[in-house]
């Protein structure tokens, strides 16, 4: 890296004291569709918009929510490709963590070194920031834990957030409605409620991407035809 | 069976001409030149055969080869533990750099030097002198092994797994060096997860055939890995054997290890196509026991794991042909007066005992 002419980092200070190249990072999160989490009791729930730029998109191409581990699932707000390279890295640190420690990662590990990476870019020569914002989920041994992690690298554990184009709204209407010692399958119901808010046009099960993961701690993406059971339940 | 590689041809060239030329004076020194690229000669068997390596010094090790796309490798004095180091470093840095592979030369100089001129003999490794079998039959792959792990003459494990895991549907029994199995085996399975969660479909056998032996010949055998391969994936069920040096068979039943002729023997004579999954389960059983009884190496248990479409069993210690038969299960008692008294003496403790209230005494 240090013979590149662009050996300095392009994210540097204002005089305000904000990294303006940060700033500009959660805006292009904020002009992104709009995803959200919830922690019930029992699991956890994430879920987001797809909107597809035509109707002539094969949908069952996009898939917007990943498994990073068997018991640990990601959704995002903002840029595809930036979200693909950092699903790639944050699978490869769990299985080095694995084969180092015979020990399959705990959540708050793998949000920690994946918001280390998305810090280096902050600081690094050459590079600009990562364009999205995670929803992180996992089910370990200290039980069902939901993570946002930013641009800058900062992490925040949530019962219940949103993120994306219409996060005011979102996070409003969640906050009414959650409660402490929600089921999953209630915390569902609350997940397509929140997205049909601000969703334009009619919500279908083409057109949103739910995971859920369970106490068995198997992160899964429910299938159209799952969400659509969901979808029967709430109308 | 010699090989002659291609860049050893070339080399042959390359020193004629060096010695054409004759000896060319220092070139580094001078203002604005680099130094040469370090080679090192390495000791071989065959000394009309050299390989020679150049070492680029940039801080970073990037080994090239003269004229030889493949070369890497090579070390004249394998150490297990250094070997593993290599293969189970954990990738730092942000950025997905191109792996630098092959063998870190660093020490090779000093170990040749130290078993040279101080005598140091150079440390054995753990071999598992190992029973290990696989088979097709009609609904998939049944593989097997025996749990004896052995250092030189003695046991060093009884009961060992031999069977690893390498995805929920291929599975791989190990011989040869212990460690080498296991890290080789562990670091393949990995990789494989990774490309299951980028692909988002079912490893193939052939995927974990390619990653293995890829590795297995850049380390030009010094890997001490022999395996057997087995999985039922979308194209059907499969069987390998790999070798260390890095070549792979295809077979519907295979032996390795040190009772590999024991088992082998039992397999060419019981051995048919389309067995049903008893039949498969039975003839396995019958090779490694075969191997437990004839080959001092390989002992214990018999281990199997049979592998279908969407199922797999893997049943530890399914015999147990060698229980300890020694040990009574009762337990043992002494009653008093078994033992024979020939002389008392008694001393008394001094009779002022002083017991210090010390609740500071112990810190935490």
């Amino acid at each position: 890296m240090g013979d590149s002419q662009y050996s300095f980092s392009l994210t540097t200070f204002s005089p305000s004291g904000k990294l303006v190249q940060i700033e500009h990072a959660l805006t292009a999160v904020g002009s992104g569709q709009t995803s959200l989490g919830i922690k019930a009791a029992n699991g956890v729930v994430i879920a987001t918009e797809k909107k597809l730029p035509s109707i002539l998109v094969d949908e069952t191409s996009v898939q917007k929510i990943q498994a990073l581990t068997p018991n640990i699932g990601v959704v995002y707000s903002g840029m595809g490709p930036d979200f693909r390279v950092l699903v790639r890295k944050s699978r490869k640190q769990a299985q080095q963590y694995y084969r180092l420690y015979k020990e399959t990662i705990p959540v708050t590990q793998l949000v920690r070194e994946t918001a280390a990476v998305m810090q280096e870019f902050t600081q690094s020569g050459g590079v600009r920031p990562f364009g999205v914002s995670l929803l992180i989920a996992g089910y370990d041994d200290n039980g069902p834990q939901l993570y946002q992690v930013d641009p800058s690298g900062s992490y925040f554990s949530w019962k219940a957030s949103a993120m994306g184009k219409n996060v005011s709204n979102a996070k409003t209407f969640l906050e009414k409605r959650y409660t402490e010692d929600m089921e999953l399958d209630d915390a569902i119901h609350t997940a397509i409620l929140t997205l049909k808010e601000g969703y334009e046009g009619q919500i279908s099960s083409n057109n949103i991407e739910i995971g859920i993961i369970r106490s068995d701690r198997e992160f899964k993406v429910l299938s159209p035809a799952e969400i659509k059971d969901f979808l029967e339940e709430v109308e | 069976l010699t090989r002659v590689w291609p860049c050893e041809l070339s080399i042959k060239r390359t020193l004629k001409r060096k010695k054409a030329n004759g000896p060319t004076s220092p070139r580094w020194g001078k203002p604005g030149t680099k130094p040469p690229p370090r080679s090192f000669l390495l000791p071989q068997s065959n000394p009309d055969s050299l390989l020679q390596l150049h070492i680029r010094d940039s801080g970073e090790q990037q080994i090239e080869a003269t004229k030889a796309p493949l070369l890497v490798a090579l070390a004249p004095s394998p150490h297990s533990d250094q070997v593993r180091a290599l293969v189970t470093r954990p990738m730092a840095g942000s950025m997905d750099l191109p792996t630098k592979g092959g063998f870190d030369f660093g020490l090779c100089r000093r170990n040749q030097m130290l078993a040279e001129k101080q005598g140091l003999k150079i440390p054995g490794f753990l071999k598992t002198g190992t029973t290990i079998v696989g088979l097709v039959f009609k609904d998939g792959v049944v593989l097997g092994a025996d749990t004896r792990a052995t250092e030189g003459p003695i046991v060093a494990d009884k009961n060992c797994e031999k069977i690893h895991f390498m995805a929920p549907n291929i599975y791989c029994c190990g011989a040869g060096t212990a460690a080498d199995t296991e890290a080789v085996t562990d670091m393949v399975s990995s990789q494989l997860q990774l490309h299951r969660y980028a692909t988002g479909r079912e490893s193939r056998v052939v995927t974990a055939l390619t990653l293995l032996k890829s590795h297995l010949f850049k380390y030009q055998g010094h890997v001490s890995a022999a395996l057997v391969l087995g999985g039922v994936d979308c194209t059907g069920p499969h069987l390998h054997t790999v070798y260390p040096h890095g070549s792979t068979d295809t077979l519907p039943f295979a032996t390795m290890g040190s009772g590999s002729l024991a088992a082998m023997s039992v397999f060419e004579s019981k051995f048919k196509e389309g067995l049903t999954r008893e039949e498969g389960i039975e003839l396995v059983a019958e090779a490694i026991s075969a191997g437990i009884f004839n080959d001092l190496g390989s002992g214990s248990n018999v281990d199997v794991c049979v592998i279908t479409k969407g199922k797999t069993e893997y049943l530890r210690n399914h015999l147990l042909p060698n229980p300890r038969t020694y040990n009574s299960s009762k337990g043992y008692s002494f009653t008093k007066g078994q033992t024979e008294i020939l002389s008392t003496k008694i001393t008394q403790l001094k009779p002022n005992v002083e017991v210090a209230e010390g609740g500071d005494a112990m810190e935490e």
